[in-house]
């Protein structure tokens, strides 16, 4: 092609690449909401667990600690941050033990009587009152005077205070000037936030608020914030994960440059190699972007890592370049070949989708139409810009002899099968359990920081983020009856120590049912004015002081029963909204565990109730849901396999040259399950993940090794090909495998585990070529 | 006070014991227990679950603690710290000197709760401890030898009068 063709081809390419760029940029709106990544779910239980993962009370709770100055100095940060964030639209709960009465809205303050218990055991009659106005004049006469001096014309039988016993958490730590403490001298506060808890993005915004809002109270230097929670967590792994994935993909891709510019020695074939890419890499997210309104983070993440596979498609070409021949021949004559891997790796990926997991499909489509593009993009366009003039990397000595060392090398027969029985050995004798199911431990926590998490939700009471009773009812008012009927069962298992506390929504609004039998007992005016005439007595108490009282108890008698949605408006009843939750033509509610000793006593408690109840054991749910995806992985991937198997052998069109590639690829991949099993790794989804790449690849060493040319010089350059690419993919992954993170070290370990296996299987179990050929 | 239409006698004993504890025992008109130790308050009445809160919530409390402990130990500088004081004294024909104590706490927000303390005796023998809360009320402690001498019916002026004035 002349001069001016390959400026104008190299010119409408990038434009190509610049115009989908922009529609990348414009329409690409990331999610990070891990419920993407995970397959529909199919028992009840896991339909909770999704939801809880995005929304439960317990996963939307941060625990904080501020601690390093004098109990004074904490106990008034520790109230300025509660204020500063109960006027945050980002948190729906802000507790620290101080009461503040202003939490229950001032319209809502008659509803007392019957939100309170009191009179399901007392009536509010002459002896009743009579005892109470005792109380109070002994109250006033007593330190606790001027607490209570202000509520006592409108609230004498202090109705306030055991509503706000009743709802401060059941186990809560240690009232120090005025604020919960721990026993470390920490002021600790509850926070919940309207995020999501898994949903790293907004948790990381919850919790910059929170630092923001800590740093700017006066008398902050020299105190220290400690958070923890779930939404604490994913906000570290992720950053974690992020930064160091990034530092080690920086000092490979230095790596891999300077590893390409030793290979083919010009920095212009290196910058038009990595046009493919770039293309592979822009399609793919434009493919995504033109078909799902939202590309999951984590899509983005491994599809980048999958593509890894279509860097070789240049790096073949590059490497089977001869001298004085145009680069659109050495092309033609490797396309054959090329087109059998593009669509093989096509067909694995294939598998992705068929899962029927969101972001899995989202992946395939990202791969399948990147590869694709760089494949092709590889045979028509590369081409024609590359350079005419080209070292023929055959003539290399340190190539002529490192062919020469790799064709002398033994290939007995029994090699294979003495193999594939030590994988099989291996497999048996691997000790632990073949796969990982919880999908946390690939992601854990510095042990300093879940050491900390599990003192504070000790120490507050915090519920656990394990165990939730479920209550299910036809209706809101339904579940406040069942949640009603529950509690004295549930008292019994708390006095019998089988869990520590437990809260039910009915804790905080009672059903309209109970509150109407609370509105009878209550007297009408002129009975309680009478009353209270009667019990005053002989008591100093002023005149008509008590009209307030009179008139508060006049509203409650008269007004509608308090409903969910009216008293989820005030500042107390987020709570009941988060526990309170309507789902598909019913109602659930959510009561919360604390310190969970004996499941067993609260699975027979739910199973007693006839499936209205029921205990969600989440870590349970969560890791059956894994069994059920990677089940579901491993079906697409069998199919894949099927696939691949007609595929080859149609393109090789010889069942026997199919059982040349596929046999070491196979063996390969057994081989590398069985040396991690070995060495004690539980496999998880990434694990399998990095086996489909690392097959991926091994399928181009042994389709070009298996490429039977006769031609001394070609197989030369295979050679190089192969090693340049074994050698970028060892350099980037066995980076990756040295992370401290077990997720990418999973990913890396397995790749160059599976990348070095591959390449030698694949040599030593090609069909013998060259000068001694042994076929 | 203003929520009653007279006032609230009871009587008891007021210890100090050492430190930041107080404990005050009433026996009349009902039996009662209060201790104040470590920044909290404990209650405990005959028949009852006893109850705490902090002493952070009861500042006119703190301030009993601050000016008795203080007064007690002779502490001059925590009761600078916490109080501006006035002294006044005259003297009686009797005898003794007759003085006045006024504490006004410094911190505003306890302020809000308690307008000042006067401490009235005689001689090195303080008779009276009356605090002034904001609102308008008033406590009256009678001490010492005026323990005994509570009026059946009292009024703001006859216990003025009983701690600033005779034998």
């Amino acid at each position: 092609m002349p001069r001016s063709g390959r400026a104008l081809l190299l010119t409408l390419w990038l434009l190509a690449l610049a115009g989908l760029g922009v529609l990348v940029m414009q329409r690409l709106k990331v999610s990070t909401d891990l419920r993407d990544f995970m397959p529909a779910p199919t028992t009840p239980d896991q339909r909770l667990l999704m939801e809880q993962v995005g929304e439960g009370p317990g996963s939307r709770l941060l625990l904080l600690a501020v601690s390093g100055k004098p109990d004074a100095e904490l106990s008034s940060l520790s109230q300025g941050l509660a204020t500063a964030l109960r006027k945050d639209a980002r948190f729906s709960q802000v507790l620290n033990g101080g009461f503040d009465i202003a939490a229950l809205d001032e319209r809502l303050l008659p509803y007392r009587y019957l939100l309170s218990p009191t009179l399901d055991s007392e009536a509010m009659d002459k002896d009743f009152l009579a005892d109470q106005f005792q109380q109070r004049l002994d109250d006033l006469s007593s330190p606790a005077a001027s607490l209570l001096k202000g509520l006592l014309p409108r609230d004498p039988t202090l109705e306030v205070l055991k509503l706000a016993e009743r709802w401060t958490p059941a186990k809560s730590p240690e009232l120090r000037e005025g604020v919960w403490f721990s026993a470390q001298s920490e002021a600790l506060l509850l926070v919940q936030t309207h995020a999501a808890g898994f949903d790293p993005d907004a948790q990381s915004e919850a919790v910059a608020g929170i630092e923001k809002a800590f740093h700017a109270l006066p008398g902050n230097p020299g105190a220290t914030l400690a958070i923890s929670g779930p939404g604490y967590f994913s906000v570290v792994i992720s950053k974690q994960t992020r930064g160091q994935a990034e530092r080690i993909g920086n000092v490979s891709t230095v790596g891999f440059i300077l590893l390409l510019l030793l290979a083919y020695r010009s920095v212009g074939s290196l910058l038009l190699s990595a046009l493919p890419i770039a293309s592979a890499a822009l399609a793919g997210i434009a493919a995504l972007v033109l078909l799902f309104p939202q590309v999951h983070g984590i899509t983005l993440a491994f599809g980048f890592t999958l593509l890894g596979v279509a860097q070789e498609y240049p790096i073949r070409v590059l490497s089977h370049r001869r001298a004085g021949e145009d680069a659109i021949a050495s092309v033609r004559g490797l396309w054959p070949l090329l087109l059998t891997a593009i669509a093989s790796a096509c067909i694995a990926y294939l598998a992705f989708y068929a899962s029927g997991v969101n972001g899995l499909k989202q992946l395939a489509v990202f791969t399948i139409t990147g590869l694709l593009v760089a494949g092709f993009s590889t045979r028509y366009l590369l081409p024609h810009l590359l350079p005419m003039r080209v070292r023929d990397v055959a003539d290399m000595p340190w190539l002529q002899r490192a062919r020469r060392f790799v064709d002398r090398l033994p290939r007995p027969r029994w090699m294979p099968l003495l193999v594939a029985l030590a994988t099989v050995l291996m497999l048996a004798m691997a000790p632990g359990s073949f796969w990982q199911n919880d999908l946390a431990a690939l992601t854990p926590l510095p042990q300093d920081l879940l050491q900390r998490d599990a003192r504070l939700r000790e120490a507050l009471g915090a519920p656990d983020v394990r165990y939730l009773l479920i209550l299910q009812a036809a209706d809101a008012q339904g579940v406040l009856k069942l949640s009603e009927q529950l509690e004295p069962k549930v008292d019994a298992l708390v006095a019998r120590h089988a869990v520590d506390a437990v809260e039910l929504p009915s804790r905080y609004l009672p059903s309209e049912t109970l509150q109407r039998v609370r509105q009878q007992k209550l007297p009408g005016r002129t009975a309680l004015q009478e009353a209270i005439e009667q019990a005053t007595q002989g008591m100093p108490f002023r005149k008509d002081l008590f009209a307030p009282f009179v008139d508060d108890v006049e509203t409650a008698r008269s007004s509608p029963p308090l409903k969910p949605e009216v008293f989820a408006q005030s500042a107390l009843g987020q709570r009941l909204s988060a526990m309170l939750v309507p789902r598909e033509g019913h109602w659930l509610g959510l009561g919360t565990l604390s310190g969970v000793h004996d499941a067993a006593a609260l699975e027979a408690l739910a199973s007693e109730s006839g499936g209205a109840v029921r205990l969600l054991d989440l870590k349970q749910a969560s890791e059956s849901l894994v069994v059920d995806y990677r089940t579901r992985i491993l079906h697409a991937l069998l199919g894949a396999t099927g696939l691949l198997v007609l595929t080859i052998t149609f393109a090789l069109r010889s069942l026997r040259r199919a059982w040349h590639v596929l046999a070491p690829m196979t063996l390969a991949t057994f081989l590398v399950l069985a040396v991690e099993r070995m060495a004690g790794v539980e496999i998880s989804l990434f694990h399998l993940v990095a086996l489909i790449l690392a097959a991926g690849l091994g399928l181009h060493y042994a389709l070009f090794f298996e490429r039977d040319t006769g031609d001394v010089a070609e197989q030369r350059r295979t050679l190089h090909a192969t090693l340049v690419c074994v050698l970028s993919a060892l350099l980037v992954f066995g980076m990756l495998a040295w992370s401290t993170i077990p997720v990418l070290r999973a990913i890396g370990l397995t790749v160059s585990l599976g990348v070095a296996f591959h390449f030698c299987l694949s040599i030593l179990m090609a069909p013998h070529v060259g000068h001694d050929d042994a076929r | 006070m203003k929520v009653l239409d007279q006032p609230l006698v009871v009587s008891g004993e007021l210890g100090w014991l050492g430190g930041d504890k107080l404990e005050r025992r009433v026996d009349h008109p009902s039996k009662e227990t209060s201790t104040i130790a470590d920044g909290e308050v404990t209650q405990q009445r005959d028949g009852r679950k006893p109850r705490s809160f902090s002493l952070k919530r009861a500042p006119q409390l703190q301030v009993l603690l601050d000016s008795f402990v203080a007064l007690l130990g002779g502490d001059a500088s925590r009761l600078n710290q916490a109080f501006s004081i006035t002294f006044d004294s005259t003297r009686h024909d009797g005898g003794a000197d007759a003085w006045t104590l006024t504490l006004t706490p410094r911190d505003t927000r306890v302020a809000k709760t308690v307008a000042s303390i006067q401490i009235d005796g005689r001689g090195n023998e303080p008779r009276c401890m009356r605090m002034q809360e904001a609102d308008g009320d008033l406590a009256v402690d009678l001490l010492g030898v005026l323990a005994t001498r509570m009026p059946v019916a009292p009024t703001r002026e006859t216990l003025l009068a009983l701690c600033k004035g005779g034998s």
